[in-house]
């Protein structure tokens, strides 16, 4: 993986790089930023995230768990009280409802995990600990005969940094 | 510089990530001021160490005296029949409640958009793991043998037995395991972006390394983030309807026995109002010193303590509706049972802890009418100080009244804890100010990551001054 990694002190800049660097259609094109802004969103134009996959799966996984234990266990070992009923369904909402947002919420951040890949145990070709401060990171990946290219717009938005990485 | 881009807008024109029309924070200019100024904190104090020894005395205390009482028996803890559940069971609704108001403020006013959580959410969500972890123990303390706790967690086993699912007790143990869970999980979640901010800057090596593997290779990647805002909303959308449950499978303890007193309709909305009522009042307690030992002023600002004062108060008038709902519901029920029962707390064998909490949960808090007062970070301690009374007592009121006072005259006693009691109920403060102080100074006490989005970011024609605003 080769490319270049430029660091900005404005968010403006840092936008406004990004936005020509789509229009110059360099396909692979990450934004490291100290904290979420929507206008790299709307710049970058991402697809929804697919971790709402996962919460949906994980509760309904959970919630059926939930059900099916208590039913299970209580046919198993039957507690009879006269005039009762052995699997009693409205007590065990309260086991559906946790168990839900138990393997729900689990699975939710391990959905997190899985889309961002982490965890990761080598940083990134490029990063730098500037874009957990103050300062925005735009990362191109490109190869070396685009490369140069790339560099120059990035210094023309104003970048303090470029760097050409591999 | 040659752009095809559209001009970019004003920094007062920018949308921010999280409603912030209510939250001004003019003495932060940038990223770092936040970085640094946060970071700051977490140098260990004298006095720090003070109080850390002060707090692991009182667990030691807590600690000895449970040997004592396994030793000696549950009967050393002034239970006697018809009253046996007491102090530890007091205390257990008492420390889960106070666990409620971490998740209101990080989950439900995050839903809500409420900018001034902000500031105060993660002490918050740290206070309701702790809270939960101390309320966990006292079931366990309540036990005969202690060491059997976890018969109540349906799994195979030898003994060919599983527990009873009719019985509120089995749901509480599957609602305070998931809401400890879910809980432990949403504070993590949250600190991943900080942990990457403390291992850039770390110098210690070996604390580098540890926030290193608690940051999991964050880079704060634009593809990170989006993954991570999804995952936040959804943990809080699972997160709001378990703190109201939470409590309201705490009620069913009492709600589903048929008792004078506890057998009521009221009272799962009641337990929740309740909680999250204590937990503003341990916010308070624990948010006001720290602000001032901290010197975050200008994060935790007046208008953030007046927004939450608001809800205090909003709440505080909740739950006296709900003291009044029962009141009426106790005298139009058309039983002596009842009649008496409330009698006998109101006025009767029980009258000066009932007196405790309508004077501290419902009188006292009605001065936070005056704006004034609510930006009055010294009374706003000291009420909620008295909030913290009140809402134990409240406890005490709904538990040991009911098993004092049942239906035949023979069976009415009394009940006075012993001195195993408070040493217990000690030591779980201890516990719980041990873990926190402890937290406050290893992990940042503010959510620097989101914080920074409350600051404009730094914009071109303000470059050389810092910020842009």
């Amino acid at each position: 993986m080769q490319g270049v990694i430029a660091a900005f002190h404005e968010l403006a800049s840092a936008v406004h790089a990004v936005e020509d660097l789509k229009k110059e259609r360099y396909p692979e094109i990450t934004v490291y930023t100290p904290t979420p802004h929507h206008e790299f969103d709307e710049v970058l134009a991402r697809p929804e995230s697919h971790v709402r996959r996962w919460t949906l799966i994980g509760g309904v996984l959970g919630c059926t768990f939930g059900y099916w234990i208590w039913i299970w266990i209580t046919r198993y070992w039957p507690l009879v009280v006269g005039g009762k009923a052995i699997v009693a369904l409205v007590p065990f909402t309260i086991f559906g409802f946790e168990v839900m947002v138990l393997v729900g919420s689990l699975a939710t951040v391990i959905g997190m995990f899985a889309n961002s890949r982490i965890p990761r145990l080598t940083q990134t070709v490029g990063y730098d600990a500037r874009f957990s401060a103050g300062h925005f990171g735009v990362w191109v990946e490109t190869p070396p005969d685009r490369a140069e290219a790339a560099a120059d717009l990035l210094r023309r938005h104003g970048a303090t940094e470029v760097r050409h990485e591999r | 510089m040659a752009t095809t881009a559209a001009p970019f807008p004003p920094a007062a024109d920018l949308r921010p990530n999280v409603a912030s029309a209510d939250v001004h924070f003019p003495a932060i200019k940038t990223y770092e001021q936040v970085d640094n100024e946060v970071i700051n904190t977490m140098r260990p104090t004298l006095g720090w160490f003070v109080l850390l020894g002060l707090a692991i005395l009182c667990m030691l205390v807590g600690a000895a005296t449970w040997t004592y009482q396994i030793y000696e028996g549950l009967g050393a803890a002034g239970y006697h029949p018809p009253v046996m559940w007491g102090v530890y069971i007091v205390s257990f609704v008492f420390w889960v409640g106070i666990g409620h108001a971490g998740t209101l403020i990080s989950a439900i006013l995050y839903l809500f958009r409420a900018g001034f959580r902000t500031s105060i959410y993660r002490v918050s969500e740290a206070m309701t793991v702790f809270a939960v972890m101390t309320a966990g123990l006292f079931p366990i303390l309540h036990l005969g043998r202690p060491w059997k706790f976890f018969y109540l967690i349906p799994y195979p086993n030898w003994r060919l037995i599983w527990p009873n699912p009719k019985s509120p007790l089995v749901w509480d143990v599957f609602a305070i395991l998931t809401y400890l869970t879910v809980s432990a999980t949403f504070l993590f979640v949250g600190l991943i972006p900080d942990f990457a901010i403390m291992r850039d800057r770390e110098k210690n090596p070996i604390r580098k390394q540890l926030f290193a593997t608690l940051a999991m290779g964050w880079r704060n990647s634009d593809k990170e983030w989006r993954h991570f805002a999804r995952a936040y909303l959804f943990l809080a959308a699972f997160a709001t309807p378990l703190v109201l449950s939470v409590h309201s499978v705490v009620s069913f303890d009492f709600a589903m026995a048929n008792m004078p007193g506890w057998h009521e309709t009221i009272f799962p909305p009641y337990f929740v109002a309740g909680a999250i009522y204590s937990g503003l009042g341990m916010v308070f307690t624990i948010v006001i010193p720290m602000r001032k030992f901290f010197k975050l002023e200008h994060y935790i600002t007046l208008n953030d303590l007046d927004a939450a004062a608001k809800m205090c108060l909003f709440v505080s008038m909740v739950v006296g509706l709900a003291y009044l709902t029962e009141f009426q519901m106790g005298w139009l029920a058309g039983t002596s049972f009842e009649q008496e029962y409330w009698w006998n707390r109101a006025f009767g064998q029980w009258w000066w802890a009932e007196w405790i909490i309508l004077v501290c949960n419902c009188l006292l808090p009605l001065s936070l009418f005056s704006q004034k007062l609510r930006r009055n970070p010294s009374w706003l301690f000291t009420l909620s100080i008295f909030i913290n009374i009140g809402m134990w007592f409240e406890r005490f009121v709904i538990i040991v009244p009911t098993l004092s006072h049942e239906f035949e005259p023979w069976q009415w006693s009394t009940y006075a804890p012993t001195w195993v009691d408070y040493a217990i109920l000690l030591g779980s403060f201890g516990w719980f100010f041990m873990w926190f102080l402890l937290f406050i100074k290893q992990m940042p006490v503010m959510a620097m990551s989101e914080f920074k989005e409350l600051i404009p970011a730094r914009m071109k024609h303000a470059a050389g001054e810092g910020g842009a605003h």
